[in-house]
Formats: structure tokens, C-alpha cells, sequence
């Protein structure tokens, strides 16, 4: 049956088969499958079973969405295994650091080419968010959803030590001593890769890599670069920093620490705030811009995109849930349960559904993803290892970037 | 069962024997050998077709510049892979760390799994509840209990903080256990250990049943200690369980994987050939790298067991 | 010397001490989940020299319990884990059979080739299993999981038992070849019955594999209704935090059919028949 309507589809169609049609169409049909890493108590999984997708399936009746959750630690392996095996479901929400490695795979299909309304949707998300799906001349997903890291502070341990919250650099390290003396870090961070990092060596004014992604020599090494990380060089040398950073796990947490007030201030993430209050109820959790630099003050994009695959055998239903999970409806009921819209016209509105979405969605207006490349998984656990190997005091800043740079290059290079 | 109660001189049994295996060979050879066939072949098709056919298949990707997507020309590169993995200092690294968590984790779960399964081989009221207890860390999941070490170890508030310096004041300064190659190990040896000795207790207490009860209270009653009955009776029995759970726990030793992954994802030089292939593979999605990983660490591991095991038979021959 | 009453009594104190401080060692992490297990909406854990939680509750264990289609997860996984456990035991206990009592040519090499599986970690085999899997059309389906399971369990317990079927006396075997029994008989009736303890401990090591798989399971299954245990419970792993207390209280639910077969196998642990026998 579905053969003969297929068949029936080729011949009377002028329209390529199964290719991405105009939004809005209505004779679409058949099964979409999505694989998530939405976790299995999270409200977020809920809203998108119980409420976006009968949403809409009340809208086009003849489709039915297959709502995959694997869990977010094994989806990569499980995403992997299937392109070798040619299993791709026909969406994924994935995280943005694998859109470039997929693409380079060829099993995406870019949607700048092949997507009709492609341009009005990206120009509707920010567009740090927008550039993770950018590999080579074509854009390969859109933004799903977005997050970055935003300072958060404990205000008890800076009225402590009698100083102010910190808007720049300057002022957190002017700061540290006082802090110490007070009993607290200045800043806590518990590891060293570009996640970490990133937001120090961009508001100092620094870059990682050419604007291509082709040359990190010039610009991961560059005296802003340098000054980025000898800021958290120096703080960690005065003591005002912990020794978490040096490894991954252990230690007090960067949470528990700045409950406590044994931290005053970290970056992190809109998800802490369900975890601070889940934990630390009596904690009123601030937050603030990410210390400025010379180069202002800019943080890293984190999210998910969402991606098509070539091997989708229904591309048109598919784009259309796709659409569908852009539009202002499914980001607001997502942003309910604790998920960044990516749509900026949402963003004041956001802060009105989560009063603490504020300060991420001011500093999402600059921030900025992390070098879009293939090769962004090896150059970020080389960046890590000589970074610590910088603040041990094994080697200048500026020996461990030039060879961070060096290595990278090379990287590089073989995705030219 | 047919216990040879009135059973003749044992001389006569072999000498009928014998004659019984010479007439044999011609005929009854064959038909013993059709049969173990019968026997063999059921299960060994199946293990040939999900193991080793996907074996010989990844041994052939370590041969190429693999890429993962069908369709695509994977350029053959012969030995490369295995050239450059030996000549690489991160899996040279990787090795050592291996060896040195079978060194410390694999005589650690024969001794006190050995020791465990003799002190539970009686009749001792409660066994079974002492037999459950020691079981449960073999039931409960790696990752959880990876996790869970992982936090025991924490440097400031953790548990093993508190029993290192305030219980038994062996360091004066809280440890920062991750942040060293050798502190990070120790987490992951004890883990090892910890989830390990309910496993091999269990081995040798089903081992421990085969040695006649009879035998131990002759040699008590002639006066031998605790040590010389081990030693003379049960040790002799269980020689044949002691060399499998060798093997399969030196086997387990160099393929330690989640626990490390989980506990310090091989940050700080703490790589060991799995998670490091793991990366190669998965990560950097370099299969044929990665792949001669895995058959470099099979050689060494097959070599290591085929030493052992040879050593075992030879003395257990004498 | 040996037997007088207090001799004895001292012998069992020192055994209860021992056991004892080895109980508590291996036990005290699992102490420690269940406690969590017991807590309210615990993100970060806590205290690990705290293991009674102030104001317990059984939230963790209604919301597992609660999630959909937990109970199938529980029913699929037992499913392929008895199935599997079964036929793991019967093949792997012929092979061991014919492996440490029968002479065939080529022996030497199949053993071998079982000794070498153990040996390759399975990880990398992943890929070329999956293409293999989705060209036998066993993607996506709890049968499918089966041969998988079981292939990849022979080369263990094969090995194993092969060390076990050996150490029954050659005597036995030849007082029956007398009697005429065939290998089969043989197998059937002599190594089987002889070794309960080591088919227990097969059974038991078999049904913890197959019960606990999980990466297999994740690269394979996809449809929610198709899905084993560990799935379902790695699901309450999130991304940026984790409900503690949910892994815990579902880890240790998964726990209990592990415990009941180690606990009606471990019976099995008493003196067999052998030692009657080798004595004459």
C-alpha cells in the first residue's frame, strides 16, 4: 500500500520526492521520528509528549511524531552508531557541539539550500545560536533551544567582605583579596575546557580561532587570548580561586561552594536555579553579567539545535514539526519548564514566565558559540590539558596557547 | 547417581579401561568426536556469528582510514594504525595505568574473595545473609556506583577525606584525589576492589563445595592448623577455579572502562586503553585508530593470559 | 583440641568479626543509595556519613513507579533475561562439556577462539554488530536482543564451566563409560548434577548481564514499548542535573530480581556428590 502510494506520489508530482515543501502544506502524512535527551523526570519531556506534540498532531491529523529519548550521556555514541548503519531517525535535537561533525558526515540536509522559508526562520533566533549550525557554506539545522553562563553570586559573601558585585575583571580581582580575607574564593570554575574558559578569553578581548575556523595560530595565542587566561592564572596563583579547575570532578562543587559562601561568585547556567532551590531553599541565588574585559562582556552559547536527516523518509512532515518547534507557541510552553526560546522576540517575554531568565537572555544577546568545527571536541581536551598545565605553573600562558594554537592548526586544517 | 559403591580394585577399572579406549579408537573415537560436535557446535555458530564475525570485520577496519559514513571510500593504510598507536605516548601511558589497576585490583579480589568464600564455606548460622551482603556491590550498576565513588572521594567533604585525615590521620591536609595520576588510581583501585571480591567469593565458594568436607576433618583431626588445611586440602581442589578467575579477572583488569570514565574521564593522565579508545572511536569518530587499539590491547591481554594459563597447567600437572 | 566448646566459640567470634567489618566495607556505599533513596528532591547528594535522612519519604519510589510504562520496562527485561539466561547455560555447559571431556580435532583451535573473544572488549565491536543486527532484521525488537546476548555470554561461561567439569574425577566419567553411557548421558547425568554449584553460579552471572545491559540495549532499541530497564533508568539521568534520589530508588528496585535468583541459586552452594564418591 504505501508503495503504490509512492509510486503514485513520483508520477503525478512535479516537486522532487519527499523534499521539503512550502510551510503550511496540508497533505502531509505518515511517522516523524525525534530522538531528545530530554530526561525522564523532566518537565520538559512532559510538556513536549502531553502538550506540543497532540498539539500538533491536532493540526495535521495523518502524522504521527515518535518521541525518542535516549539519555543525553549516550546519544552521541547512539547517533554515531546509526549513521554507520544508516538508521538516522528523521529529527534529532542535538547538542550543538555535534551539528558540524554530523554535517561533515554528510547525513544532514542543509536546510539554507533546501528549506524554502529557511531565511525568515533563522532571522527570527539569536544569532550565537543561529552560527552553530553553519559548516562550510550551508546551514545545516536551526537553533531548538539556548542557554549560556551568566555570573551568579552569593551577596552575603561579598557584603562580607565589603565589595560590590563585580561588572569587570578589574573589579573581581581589586575584589579577591578582600574575599579572602572574608573567608571565600573570588571565583570558582571546575574545569578548564572552552566551556569554562571561552567567556575570559572573549571579554579580554581574545578569539579562538580566524573567522573561517580555518587558523587558531594569531588568535587563540593573541595577547587578548593571553590575558584572558592569566586573569584566572593570577587568581588561582593568589589563592583566590580553588583547585577544582584542575580536575574534573571532586572537590566542592561549584553549587554547594557558592551556597555556602565558600564561593562568591561562579558562572553557570539557567539550570542551576531549580537546583538551588530544590537544595539550598533558604539561598537567594543573584545573578550578573559576566565580568567585563576590554573586549566587553561576552559568554558562550550552550543549547541544542534541531537537525534533519538525508536518510528522513518523510522530509516534508518532518520540516514541519520542525517548524513546529520554532514557532512562538511550542518555544513558550518549552520556556514554562526551563528552556531558553531561541526566538529573540521572546525574549522579554521570557523573563515574564521566569523572572531568572532575565540577566541570560541580556547577555545571550552577545554571546558567542564555540568554534563551530569538527575538529571543536579535540582542540577544546587539548585547550584544557594545556590551560591547566598553565595555571599548575607548569608553563607560561603564553607557551600553553601557542601550543594549544599550534596543535590546533593542525586540526584544523584537515576540515579545510 | 551412580556412585561406584561396590566398585572394583581401581587397577581392574583402568586396565578395562584401557582396553576398552584401544578398541575404541577406531571406531568409538569417531563417534565420540561426532558427538562433541553436537555438543560444540550449537553454541559456538552463534558466538562465531555475533563475535567473532564482528571481530574479524573490526579487525580489518583497523587496517584502514575508516570512515563511518556508508558509501564513503575508507583508504586502506595497512599497519598504520597499529604504528602509530605504539608510537603514541597517550596509549603507551594508557597501558601502564592498566597494568598497574590489574597489579593492584586483581590480587586484592583473590585474596579477599578467596579469604571471604573459606570463612562462608561452613555451616555458620546467617551465611546466607553474609553471602547476600558481600553480593550486593556486584549487582549495583557501574555508573551509579562509579558516581558514587566519585563523591566519596571529593576532596574537601568527602567521605574518604574524612576517614584518611580525621580517622586515621594519614595525611594532615585534605586530598585532592583527581588532580593526580596515582591519588585518581587509588579512587579506582578501591572501586575495582570494592565491586570485585563479591564476584570471585562467589566463584570460589560454588569451587569450595567440591572439596570433601570428610578430608578436612581427617586432617583436622591429624592436627593441621587452619593454614595447612587450606593449603593441603582446599587449595589443591579449587586450583582450577583459582587459574579461571585469574584469567578472567587479568581479562577484566586491562578492559576497565566505565569506572574510570565515570570517576575521572581519563582527565590528568588518567587514560586507560578503553576510554582512550573509546575517545578515539566515538569522539574523534577515528575507527580504524581506534580499532587497533583495541587489537593491540587484545594481543598483549591474549599473550598475558596464554602465559598464565600454560603456567597454570604445568603446575597443576606436577 | 579443636573440638572443645570454647575453642569453638572463639573460632565463631573471630568469623562474625571478620565478616562483619567486610560486611560493613561492602555494604556501607549501598547504605548510603538507599538512604538517598529515601530523601526528598535530593540534586546534589549528600552527606555520606549521614545515612539516615531527616524526613524520609517514599516520593522517589511512587514517581519511579509511577513513570509510564515502568512496569513493561521491568517485564521486557526479565523476559530477555530468562530467555537468555536458559539458553546461555544449555549451550555454554555443552561447550564446556565437550571442551574439558570430550576429544574431537580441532578443539585446541575452537577453544582458542573462545579464549580470544574474551579478550576483544566488546565496545568496539558495536558497529559491525549493529550492521549485522540490521541485516538479520533484529533492530528494534526484544528478540532480537537474545542472540546477541547469548553469543556474547558463551565465550565467558563456556570458559568458565570448562574449569569447573574438569575437576570432577576422571573415575566417575569412566565407571559410566563402562556401563556403556554415551556422551550425552554422560553430560546429562553425570557433569550436570555434579556441578549445580557451578551451573548456579552460571545462572546467577547470566541473569546479572543480561538483566543489567544496557549499551547494546541503547544503540539498538528505539520504540519507547520496546525498551529493557537500564534504559528507563538511565532516563532519570539529566543532562545538566539528576534527581539522586529517582537513580537510586529505581537502581535498587532493578536490584531485587538479581538478588531473588543469586538467593535461590546460591543454594546450590552445598557439597555435591563428589565427595562420597572420590573416596573409594
Amino acid at each position: 500500500m504505501t508503495a503504490l502510494a509512492l509510486a503514485g506520489c513520483t508520477a503525478s508530482a512535479g516537486a522532487p520526492e519527499n523534499g521539503i515543501g512550502e510551510p503550511g502544506a496540508t497533505d502531509i502524512s505518515g511517522t516523524v521520528t525525534f530522538w531528545h535527551a530530554y530526561s525522564a523526570d523532566s518537565p520538559e519531556v512532559a510538556t513536549l509528549d502531553d502538550v506540543i506534540i497532540p498539539a500538533f498532531e491536532k493540526k495535521f491529523p495523518d502524522v504521527t511524531v515518535k518521541s525518542v529519548p535516549v539519555p543525553y550521556d549516550d546519544l552521541h555514541q547512539k547517533l554515531i552508531t546509526a549513521v554507520a548503519g544508516d538508521q538516522l531517525p528523521d529529527l534529532v535535537r542535538a547538542d550543538i557541539g555535534w551539528v558540524p561533525e554530523l554535517a561533515d558526515l554528510g547525513v544532514l540536509v542543509p536546510l539554507s539550500e533546501e528549506m524554502p522559508d529557511f531565511q525568515a526562520l533563522a532571522d527570527a533566533t539569536y544569532p550565537g545560536s543561529l552560527a552553530t549550525n553553519k559548516w562550510k557554506d550551508a546551514y545545516y539545522g536551526l537553533p531548538l533551544d539556548t542557554n549560556t553562563r551568566v555570573t551568579l553570586y552569593n551577596s552575603g559573601a561579598l557584603d562580607a567582605a565589603g565589595v560590590d558585585v563585580p561588572t569587570t575583571v578589574e573589579d573581581l580581582v581589586a575584589a579577591a583579596p578582600a574575599l579572602k580575607a572574608a573567608g571565600s574564593y573570588a571565583f570558582a570554575d571546575n574545569g578548564a575546557s572552552g566551556w569554562n574558559v571561552l567567556p575570559w578569553i572573549w571579554s579580554a578581548g581574545g578569539d579562538i580561532t580566524n573567522e573561517d575556523v580555518t587558523e587558531a595560530t594569531g588568535y587563540l595565542n593573541s595577547p587578548e587570548s593571553v590575558q584572558g587566561i592569566q586573569t584566572l592564572v593570577d587568581l588561582y596563583q593568589g589563592g583566590y580561586m580553588p583547585d577544582i579547575i584542575l580536575g574534573d570532578s571532586g572537590g566542592l562543587a561549584t553549587s554547594d561552594g557558592l551556597a555556602q559562601g565558600t564561593y562568591a561568585t561562579i558562572l553557570d547556567g539557567p539550570w542551576m536555579y531549580p537546583i538551588f532551590a530544590g537544595q539550598y531553599p533558604d539561598f537567594t541565588l543573584s545573578a550578573a553579567q559576566v565580568p567585563a574585559g576590554d573586549g566587553g562582556s561576552i559568554s558562550v552559547v550552550g543549547g541544542e539545535d534541531i537537525v534533519l536527516t538525508q536518510s528522513s523518509e518523510n522530509k516534508a512532515a518532518a520540516a514541519e514539526f520542525l517548524r513546529y518547534l520554532l514557532s512562538e507557541d511550542a518555544q513558550l510552553e518549552m520556556a514554562k519548564v526551563g528552556q531558553m526560546s531561541v526566538l529573540s522576540s521572546l525574549g522579554d517575554g521570557l523573563a515574564d514566565i521566569n523572572e531568572y531568565y532575565a540577566p541570560f537572555v541580556e547577555q545571550l544577546a552577545t554571546a558567542r558559540p564555540r568554534p563551530v568545527t569538527p575538529a571543536w571536541t579535540k582542540i577544546d581536551a587539548i585547550l584544557q590539558d594545556e590551560i591547566r598545565a598553565a595555571i599548575k605553573g607548569d608553563k607560561t600562558v603564553q607557551e600553553a596557547l601557542d601550543s594549544a594554537a599550534s596543535q590546533s592548526d593542525a586540526l584544523l586544517a584537515q576540515y579545510k | 547417581m551412580t556412585a561406584p559403591t561396590a566398585a572394583p580394585p581401581a587397577v581392574t577399572v583402568r586396565s578395562a579401561l584401557l582396553r576398552r579406549r584401544r578398541g575404541a579408537a577406531a571406531g568409538g573415537g569417531r563417534r565420540e568426536a561426532l558427538a562433541a560436535y553436537a555438543f560444540v557446535l550449537p553454541g559456538f555458530i552463534l558466538y562465531a556469528l555475533v563475535m567473532l564475525y564482528p571481530a574479524v570485520q573490526t579487525f580489518l577496519l583497523s587496517l584502514r582510514d575508516w570512515k563511518i559514513t556508508p558509501g564513503v571510500d575508507s583508504p586502506w593504510v595497512g599497519l598504520d594504525n597499529y604504528i602509530r598507536a605504539f608510537s603514541d605516548p597517550a596509549f603507551l601511558d594508557s597501558l601502564v595505568n592498566a597494568v598497574v589497576y590489574t597489579l593492584v585490583t586483581v590480587p586484592m579480589q583473590i585474596v579477599i574473595g578467596l579469604f571471604l568464600a573459606i570463612l562462608l564455606d561452613s555451616k555458620l548460622p546467617g551465611r546466607v545473609a553474609f553471602r547476600v551482603l558481600f553480593y550486593l556491590p556486584v549487582v549495583t550498576s557501574w555508573v551509579v556506583v562509579s558516581l558514587l565513588f566519585r563523591y566519596i572521594f571529593s576532596s574537601d567533604e568527602g567521605l574518604a577525606n574524612f576517614v584518611t585525615v580525621d580517622l586515621l590521620h594519614l595525611a594532615s591536609d585534605n586530598v585532592s584525589w583527581f588532580q593526580e595520576r596515582w591519588t585518581s588510581f587509588i579512587a579506582i583501585c578501591a572501586l575495582g576492589i570494592w565491586k570485585g571480591v563479591g564476584w570471585s567469593m562467589l566463584i570460589f565458594l560454588a569451587a569450595l563445595t567440591a572439596v570433601p568436607k570428610d578430608l578436612h576433618e581427617a586432617a583436622a583431626i591429624d592436627g593441621a592448623g587452619v593454614f595447612k588445611r587450606f593449603r593441603y586440602v582446599s587449595l589443591p581442589s579449587i586450583r582450577s577455579a583459582l587459574s579461571v578467575v585469574v584469567i578472567l579477572l587479568v581479562i577484566g583488569g586491562f578492559n576497565v572502562f566505565i569506572s574510570v570514565l565515570l570517576i575521572t574521564g581519563g582527565t590528568n593522565d588518567t587514560q586507560v586503553p578503553l576510554t582512550y579508545m573509546y575517545d578515539q572511536a566515538f569522539q574523534f569518530l577515528d575507527f580504524g585508530y581506534g580499532s587497533a587499539i583495541s587489537f593491540s590491547l587484545t594481543a598483549l591481554v591474549l599473550v598475558v593470559s596464554a602465559a598464565q594459563y600454560w603456567w597454570t597447567r604445568r603446575s597443576m600437572r606436577n | 583440641m579443636v573440638t572443645s566448646p570454647r575453642r569453638r566459640i572463639l573460632n565463631y567470634a573471630i568469623r562474625y568479626v571478620l565478616l562483619a567489618i567486610a560486611a560493613f566495607l561492602l555494604v556501607y556505599p549501598f547504605l548510603y543509595m538507599l538512604s538517598t533513596s529515601f530523601k526528598p528532591r535530593s540534586l546534589v547528594l549528600g552527606d555520606p556519613t549521614q545515612l539516615i535522612p531527616e524526613d524520609p519519604t517514599l516520593d522517589n519510589y511512587i514517581q519511579v513507579l509511577g513513570v509510564d510504562n515502568f512496569l513493561r520496562y521491568f517485564l521486557n527485561s526479565a523476559a530477555v533475561a530468562v530467555v537468555s539466561t536458559v539458553l546461555i547455560v544449555a549451550l555454554s555447559s555443552m561447550m564446556a562439556y565437550a571442551f574439558s571431556r570430550l576429544r574431537f580435532p580441532g578443539k585446541r583451535i575452537l577453544f582458542t577462539l573462545i579464549i580470544v573473544g574474551l579478550t576483544i572488549p566488546t565496545m568496539m565491536l558495536i558497529i559491525p554488530q549493529f550492521l549485522l543486527a540490521r541485516d538479520l532484521h533484529l533492530l528494534n525488537s526484544l528478540q532480537g536482543l537474545v542472540p546477541f546476548y547469548v553469543g556474547t555470554a558463551l565465550g565467558f561461561n563456556t570458559f568458565l564451566l570448562s574449569g569447573f567439569f574438569e575437576t570432577i574425577p576422571k573415575e566417575l566419567d569412566e565407571a559410566m563409560l563402562i556401563d556403556g553411557a554415551g556422551p550425552w548421558r554422560r553430560y546429562w547425568s553425570l557433569a550436570l548434577p555434579l556441578s549445580k554449584p557451578a551451573l548456579a553460579t552460571c545462572v546467577i552471572f547470566a541473569f546479572l548481564g543480561t538483566w543489567d545491559e544496557f549499551a547494546w540495549a541503547l544503540t539498538v532499541l528505539n520504540d519507547v514499548e520496546v525498551r529493557t530497564l537500564p534504559i528507563a533508568i538511565a532516563l532519570f539521568q539529566g543532562q545538566h542535573s539528576t534527581s539522586w534520589g529517582l537513580v537510586f530508588a529505581a537502581s535498587l528496585l532493578a536490584i531485587i530480581p538479581v538478588l531473588i535468583v543469586y538467593i535461590v541459586f546460591q543454594r546450590f552452594f552445598v557439597a555435591g556428590l563428589t565427595s562420597g564418591a572420590i573416596k573409594s
